[in-house]
């Protein structure tokens, strides 16, 4: 029971589009220990991204509870969840979602600058998570002067750099070919066993998942099956 | 909390073209608005410089311009025993007959469309009682010569008002009379007028009267007691501050501020949508940027701020374009046709510390009200559905 257990207990999503319950979440119970790395499966439309909109406060359940460490978030207003977010969770998207018009250093320094931080700390910071990830020699590279795997590093980069116990992502790999995706997962492995973060990772790839430490399969709104992984020596195929 | 300016720099680079052309739109409406200002500011600036407050300008009851104003003989010398009036070395009292006529001239420029200049005529009193005139060039005209002087604005924007010009004077125009000198009247409103020896203009237009009468007082604190003595029965005439008369006329340059505030009301309103299309346009376009910053942790409020920044970039940078191209005409010489003189007073466009304060409240405006409803959209932007979306 160390500092950022994730926790949810009973959790209900309900979308509504035109006064039509669209129930996505019915029920789920979830425990990821502090440290733990999860992948997480399930048909397309099944409720991943919905689930980890939920455990990174980007999102409220319909009812339920989502425990990340001391933070309650079905309790927070969206306000809080804002502030809570930027020192707790880092993110990582499909997309990538870099900045364009800023180059790696500054779209890696973005997270910081929500930080009371001088300048140079904040430049060691970032020079930090870049070297982690591999880019120490590309900070003054656009995203488009970069390929898709040096952007996803960027991106990890910038999920890590404020030091969040909790890494989400969201089919890091998803547009990725084989050999770079299996880079970002030894570097999430990594993140993992090196550096100690929790991470719930979702993937439409067996592969994928099964470098993870544990498979969690989402259908119907519930968690149905879990698999665990023997560990799987970083840098093994894909 | 806010994000880097040069993040919403580089923005603005990213639609080059929509961009550019909020810009242009931005700098026309504050270069129309400094140059109507400083036309304004320029006619002010001549007619606030215009008189003395030491002097009383006399003219008939009921008229309000020197024009149409005649003073007849005995009613000059009713004047004499006006109290408080000062006296010349030579002891006579320092009161100037003044009369006032007209004649059209070629402006300068490639147009040459002629103007209503203002002729004056006067006595040796009159650079006593005005002594803000002085020569500048050349010299007076010789009583009894066809000599005339010219104001500085008046010889820079008429034609042949330079040193040894010749001008038609004259009801059948048949004086032609020279420029001997150049004065200036510390940038007042007769430096637009032609100065003439009094009694030529009596012969050249066959008048036995003159238009106006200034006094110069002793005491300025006492010219209540002389206005009252005018304006009484023992004058019957009326009585002003000469500096009251020249704020009168420049009525008109309220007139040119309503105008100009209405005009460039109407061109920022339609610019603030230009604005707004533009910032729309970004917000769209940037729709999962901004979910990914909100996602990290950017409140709503940094969004909102960061498209209002863009926007009064744009509109700062287009401000100082539109003042720039103002400058240009600044210090140029127009002139205008005054209603109540029916003379052209030349004057110069002034771009002045006013101006520069009006030019960046309006481009602030227009910035603020264009970037308003998109930053708000922006700020509102579904941050799930944005990345559902990506
Ligand atoms: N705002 C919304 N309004 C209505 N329905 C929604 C909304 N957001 C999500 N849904 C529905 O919720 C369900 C789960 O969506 P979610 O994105 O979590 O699925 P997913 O498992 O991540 O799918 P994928 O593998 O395709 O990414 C889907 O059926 C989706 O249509
Ligand atoms: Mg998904």
């Amino acid at each position: 029971m160390s500092g950022t257990d994730i926790v949810l207990q009973d959790v209900r999503k309900v979308y509504y589009k035109d006064r039509l319950e669209i129930p996505v979440l019915e029920g789920l119970d979830l425990r990821v220990d502090a440290g733990d790395f999860v992948a997480l499966m399930g048909p397309s439309g099944s409720g991943k991204s919905t689930l980890l909109h939920l455990i990174g406060g980007l999102d409220r359940p319909t009812s339920g509870q989502v425990r990340v460490g001391q933070a309650e978030l079905h309790r927070m207003s969206e306000r809080q969840l804002t502030a809570w977010r930027s020192r707790h969770v880092g993110f990582i998207f499909q997309m990538y979602h870099l900045v364009p018009v800023l180059t790696a250093a500054q779209n890696v320094e973005l997270p910081l600058l929500l930080f009371r931080m001088p300048a140079r700390q904040r430049r060691q910071r970032v020079q930090v998570a870049l070297d982690v990830v591999g880019l120490g020699d590309r900070m003054d590279h656009r995203p488009n002067q970069l390929s898709g795997g040096q952007e996803q590093r960027v991106a990890i980069a910038r999920a890590i750099v404020t030091d969040p116990d909790v890494i989400l992502a969201d089919e890091p790999t998803g547009d990725l070919d084989a050999a770079t995706s299996s880079e970002i997962l030894d570097l999430l492995r990594l993140l993992n066993s090196e550096f100690g973060k929790t991470i719930v990772m979702v993937t439409h790839d067996p592969r994928a998942a099964a470098r993870s430490r544990r498979t969690l399969h989402l259908d119907k709104g519930v968690l149905d099956r879990e698999e665990l992984h023997a560990a799987t020596p970083t840098g093994a195929g894909a | 909390m806010a994000l880097p300016i040069s993040y919403n720099w580089r923005n603005l680079f990213v639609r080059k073209l929509s961009t550019a052309l909020t810009f242009i739109v931005v700098t026309v409406v504050v270069f129309v608005l400094a140059v109507l200002l400083s036309f304004a500011e320029g006619i002010r600036a001549s007619l606030s410089s215009s008189g003395s407050r030491a002097n009383i300008l006399v003219l008939k009851p009921g008229s309000t311009a020197e024009g149409t104003s005649i003073i007849i003989p005995e009613e000059y010398a009713r004047l004499s025993q006006t109290p408080g009036v000062a006296r010349g070395p030579d002891g006579r009292p320092l009161i100037s007959r003044e009369l006032y006529v007209q004649t059209s001239i070629p402006r300068r420029g490639p147009d040459a469309a002629p103007a209503n200049v203002a002729v004056r005529g006067v006595e040796d009193t009159a650079f006593a009682v005005h002594d803000e005139v002085r020569l500048i060039e050349g010299r007076l005209f010789e009583p009894g010569a066809l000599e005339v002087i010219v104001g500085r604005a008046a010889r820079d924007r008429y034609r042949n008002l330079e040193l040894g010009g010749q001008i038609a004077l004259g009801r059948l125009g048949n004086r032609t009379c020279r420029v001997v000198g150049v004065f200036e009247a510390r940038g007042g409103a007769f430096e637009s007028e032609i100065w003439a020896p009094l009694t030529l203009l009596f012969d050249a237009y066959a008048r036995r009267f003159v238009s106006s009468v200034a006094l110069r007082l002793g005491d300025p604190a006492r010219a209540d007691q002389a206005v009252a003595y005018v304006n009484g029965p023992a004058v019957n005439l009326e009585a002003r501050l000469e500096t009251d008369y020249y704020r009168e006329l420049s009525a008109k340059t309220r007139e040119i501020v309503v105008l100009t505030t209405i005009l460039v009301g109407i061109m920022g309103v339609g610019a603030a949508f230009a604005v707004a299309n533009t910032m729309y346009a970004a917000v769209d376009g940037r729709r999962r940027e901004i979910a990914m910053l909100r996602t990290i942790g950017f409140p709503r409020s940094s969004i909102m701020a960061a498209f209002v920044v863009e926007s009064l970039l744009i509109c700062t940078a287009a401000c100082a374009a539109g003042l720039g191209l103002s400058l240009l005409v600044n210090g140029s010489r127009q002139d205008f046709l005054s209603e109540a003189t029916w003379t052209v007073l030349a004057y110069e466009l002034r771009v002045t510390p006013r101006t520069l304060i009006a030019a960046l409240a309006t481009a602030g405006c227009v910035g603020l009200a264009g970037a308003m409803a998109p930053a708000l959209r922006a700020a509102r932007t579904g941050v799930i559905d944005a990345l559902r979306k990506a």
